[in-house]
């Protein structure tokens, strides 16, 4: 028997009146599910989705705004090079100054190879090349090195521990509350830890507890303390509301 | 592959080292010899890393000859090196002959590469794939003589922390945040060697900022796609970083136009008006406070004769592009800003290097002489920072060469050169793969 509870959200503006809702809480699979139907999604700002959530056209706005301003060349303006250029002096030379791929092509190249299957089992390295995109909220745990497996001798080349340089300063006094020395092992793991790839080497999300995102105006950059109801942008009053959408409003882009 | 045929490797190393700081937005580069003097600032020439077509004067303008170039409306670049890698040979082989080898080159920086080495820098994370290439360009192309790749900012390390050291070796912690035109990276580094594991990339750099200044004020006053060059004139000329959330607030308050029938006067103390150039009487343009009389008639209302100005008020846009460096959330992209993300690089240190790392933070790149980018960034690590850590935040004396200088330094010492260079000879003898393997794993340097 489901659970049926009036729910005081802020549907009640958009339909007068009250009415029972199944409470069935927030289940995400049932959004993936039918992530069109977006009549019903606009009409649950307060249920579903967060506050703070956005709709998959908005994040693909966005996420294709910051493409276009993290842009480097752009690729529909073609600049010659002018003057008589020298010839390459090898194939290898020629092949490689003929190129004509951005570095979007190249990354896309790395990520294809890190995500190929690897020879061995599940290493560190299938670890992360199963989830290329995930950002570097996984990479804090280094994958374990074997180095690090087998307490080897320690090379000689590990250096003294940091806090000598700070002995006969104001630190002193807190040098017991110091951390332990550094223990030469982890050291010669973390300086031999391969790179991480482009993707990986991004940092993470601001953490959940922190101030939640700010909003600004669409037009005009103040707080944007209104939703746009057609397309959920936020503008700050009637006037960036107009101006909103007569160019900017989301609904029939 | 490398032709087999391996030439004889000359007797000894060059003399003369050519030490390029390969950014994207400019080159930072500079002849270093082995003699005792030390180098400094003065010593780097700093060139646009750019092609650029003027449809106006139907003229190219390749890198140094951008100082000639007298009308950037419109001006298109050409960028060889995306994201801090060099992506597009052609236009990077066509300025480094244009600056170093080739017969116009200036006289303080021709070189002949084969009696010349080469130390090129690179940005962390680059594809394998671009580095081959470049190994097989600045060998098979240019012939320099000997080369080492490496990452950059981690040669800040060799230069001297304080002012009295004049000690040659690098710096034992060190953390480097290197806020550029492609993006903003946290590198923590110890003797010189740069820990990958903890490396943190942020997406926001100059680009992104001067691009996204672009796009207010083409939503909000004039269509100014086009005018890059512009923008980031303005962009380096009037932003700021506001010292504080709290202030970052009040000023949006100060700035707002108000409501409709309850408008404000606009502070003029932050609103500014910018005169535009207009290429024909004036190259650059300058900023001035704001007047609502005179933006009152720009509305059509300019004298038919004399002089006529356009201007571009700015407002919360003086303030709000910049703070994307601290909030980057602001626009959508889900990172922390630059204080967060270099306490998510520390994080995963252990406790004696994060001591160490607080206490040797220095910031290098264009982005951090943004005014009140360090005020800024000392308040909000200090509140992210534990009490009882030393926290200790400078910013380079200048922050553009500063990479440059180390890499320098760092070429002054012909023992420690020999080291990690690779000489042409070698190069031929065993190909890019164990190049690229050697450049990869050889960064230790004693």
């Amino acid at each position: 028997m489901p659970h049926v509870e009036v729910l005081p959200n802020s549907a009640a503006s958009v339909a007068p009146g009250w009415t029972y809702v199944v409470d069935t809480g927030y289940d995400p699979s049932k959004i993936a599910i039918n992530p069109k139907n977006k009549k019903r999604v606009a009409a649950h700002p307060g249920g579903a989705r967060g506050e703070h959530e956005l709709t998959s056209r908005q994040q693909l706005a966005i996420s294709r705004r910051i493409a276009e301003l993290n842009k480097d060349n752009d690729p529909k303006q073609n600049i010659q090079i002018p003057g008589k250029t020298s010839t390459p002096k090898t194939q290898n030379a020629r092949r490689i100054i003929q190129y004509q791929r951005q570095i979007k092509h190249w990354l896309d190249d790395e990520e294809a190879q890190l995500s190929a299957p690897p020879p061995r089992g599940a290493t560190a390295a299938s670890r992360i090349a199963a989830q290329p995109l995930r950002r570097s909220s996984t990479m804090p745990s280094i994958p374990p090195t074997p180095s690090e497996a087998t307490p080897g001798p320690a090379p000689s080349t590990i250096p003294r521990p940091v806090h000598r340089e700070t002995d006969d300063d104001i630190l002193m006094s807190i040098e017991r509350s110091m951390p332990p020395p550094l223990n030469p092992v982890e050291l010669e793991a973390l300086l031999s830890a391969p790179p991480l790839s482009y993707a990986a080497s991004h940092v993470g999300p601001p953490p959940a507890n922190g101030p939640p995102p700010r909003h600004f105006c669409d037009n005009c950059g103040y707080w944007g303390k209104i939703k746009c109801l057609r397309c959920g942008a936020r503008v700050c009053g009637l006037e960036c509301k107009d101006a909103h959408e007569a160019t900017r409003c989301l609904k029939w882009a | 592959m490398p032709p087999k045929g391996s030439k004889k490797a000359a007797a000894t190393a060059p003399a003369r080292t050519l030490v390029l700081d390969n950014g994207a937005y400019t080159i930072k580069a500079g002849l270093v010899s082995a003699a005792p003097a030390n180098p400094s600032y003065d010593d780097c020439v700093v060139i646009p890393n750019c092609v650029a077509r003027s449809t106006r004067d139907k003229r190219t303008y390749i890198a140094s000859e951008l100082a000639q170039c007298k009308d950037f409306g419109e001006l298109a670049f050409r960028r060889p090196v995306e994201k801090g890698f060099i992506v597009n040979w052609e236009a990077e082989k066509a300025i480094w002959e244009h600056e170093f080898t080739g017969a116009g080159a200036g006289e303080g920086l021709r070189c002949e590469p084969k009696e010349t080495n080469l130390i090129l820098t690179e940005k962390p994370n680059c594809p394998k794939e671009l580095q081959k290439n470049c190994d097989e360009i600045v060998f098979e192309q240019f012939e320099f003589a000997a080369y080492y790749r490496c990452i950059g900012p981690t040669l800040n390390a060799y230069n001297p922390s304080s002012v009295g050291s004049f000690s040659a070796l690098p710096q034992e912690c060190l953390l480097i945040i290197d806020t550029s035109y492609s993006d903003t990276t946290i590198l923590p580094i110890y003797h010189g060697q740069l820990i990958q594991s903890a490396l943190r990339r942020l997406t926001v750099g100059g680009k992104l900022l001067t691009n996204y200044l672009k796009e207010l004020s083409s939503l909000r006053h004039y269509n100014m796609l086009e005018e890059t060059y512009l923008l980031n004139e303005i962009k380096e000329a009037v932003s700021f970083v506001a010292p504080s959330t709290q202030q970052f607030s009040e000023d949006l308050e100060r700035t707002w136009k108000g409501r409709l029938g309850d408008k404000r006067e606009l502070d003029s103390s932050i609103v500014l008006d910018y005169v535009l150039p207009d290429y024909e009487r004036s190259i650059h343009g300058y900023a001035r406070p704001h007047d609502p009389a005179k933006s009152r008639m720009r509305r059509g209302l300019q004298p038919l004769q004399g002089p006529r100005e356009d201007l571009l008020p700015l407002g919360n846009e003086r303030f709000a592009v910049p703070e994307l460096l601290f909030n980057p959330t602001d626009i959508g992209i889900q990172e922390v800003g630059v204080p967060g993300a270099v306490m998510q690089s520390l994080s995963i240190l252990p406790e004696a290097l994060k001591v160490g790392m607080l206490a040797n933070i220095v910031v290098v790149g264009g982005n951090s002489l943004i005014q009140g980018f360090m005020e800024r960034l000392q308040s909000e690590l200090m509140a992210l920072v534990p009490a009882e850590y030393v926290l200790n935040l400078t910013r380079a004396e200048d922050p553009i060469k500063h990479t440059w200088l180390g890499a320098a330094r760092f070429a002054r010492e012909p023992e420690r050169l020999k080291q990690v260079l690779v000489s042409k000879a070698e190069y031929d003898e065993r190909g890019s793969a164990w190049l690229g393997k050697k450049f990869a794993g050889g960064e230790k340097v004693a």
